[in-house]
């Protein structure tokens, strides 16, 4: 009989590869179909301000491949630090940057380390000041209580153990920090052929 | 997520819909609403003992 943990394991490292796979596609190919819809015509319809757009690297912001504004409710202040998780191509950590300054820092966690390379050049030609590590959302690489504000962009929901995940928020925030995220949720429980079809789940 | 954020020890969990978000294929927007995914925008804060 087949451990069920290390189904788990088995498939949990299969979506990885999916989402990894996924994302690099919208990176190496913005101009391609995909269920959602991404680049410049998405981050308008959540209201990212045409100067932050027209500032961010063209490839930056065509590569956007977000749910929504975590940027509208975040109220980062100059000298923060700030923990973009699932950073992708860079867009959301480049503009928390602006917002935080140079006494601020910006630390990215993404799964791909092709897409930590490319949001740090990213950062780099738009004057921004973003660090990027490769890591997992369910084992940041970042000491306790380090982080003043948690945002994110449509990562979350990718993760098979969310609990960990907002339990690892928890812990690299600093007491009185804060997070502003956007994800899709489902209001009931995913049929068990979505559970397991990698790229069902990474969609 | 909501109840995740307040078992954890988030304190002041907002959580609003964002209107705008549709998933651009018309055969996954339909399978999303019949599962009632929707994008939302969460904010909560760590409570500072001090």
């Amino acid at each position: 009989m087949t451990d069920p943990a290390s189904v788990q394991a088995s498939l949990e490292l299969t979506l990885k590869d999916e989402i990894v796979r996924m994302y690099q596609e919208v990176a190496n190919n913005p101009t391609g179909e995909f269920h959602f819809f991404h680049g410049r015509d998405a981050a308008q319809l959540f209201d990212y301000a045409p100067e932050w757009l027209d500032r961010a690297p063209a490839s930056a912001v065509a590569s956007f491949a977000g749910v929504g504004n975590p940027h509208e409710r975040s109220n980062l202040q100059p000298g923060e630090t700030v923990l973009d998780l699932g950073s992708g191509a860079g867009l959301d950590a480049m503009i928390a940057s602006w917002r935080v300054g140079r006494t601020g820092r910006v630390v990215g966690i993404d799964l791909n380390p092709a897409m930590c390379l490319k949001a740090q050049a990213h950062a780099a030609a738009s004057g921004a000041k973003m660090e990027c590590q490769e890591g997992r959302m369910e084992d940041i690489p970042l000491p306790v209580a380090s982080v003043d504000v948690v945002i994110s962009n449509g990562v979350i929901n990718l993760s098979f153990r969310k609990r960990r995940v907002v339990e690892e928020m928890f812990r690299v925030l600093r007491p009185g920090g804060r997070i502003s995220i956007t994800d899709i949720v489902s209001a009931k429980q995913l049929s068990q052929s979505i559970v397991n079809d990698p790229k069902l789940w990474a969609s | 997520m909501f109840r995740l954020l307040e078992e954890t020890g988030f304190s002041r969990v907002r959580s609003a819909v964002v209107p705008r978000f549709r998933f651009r294929k018309e055969s996954t927007q339909n399978s999303a609403e019949a599962y009632g995914v929707k994008a939302v925008m969460m904010t909560a804060l760590k409570p500072d003992p001090d």
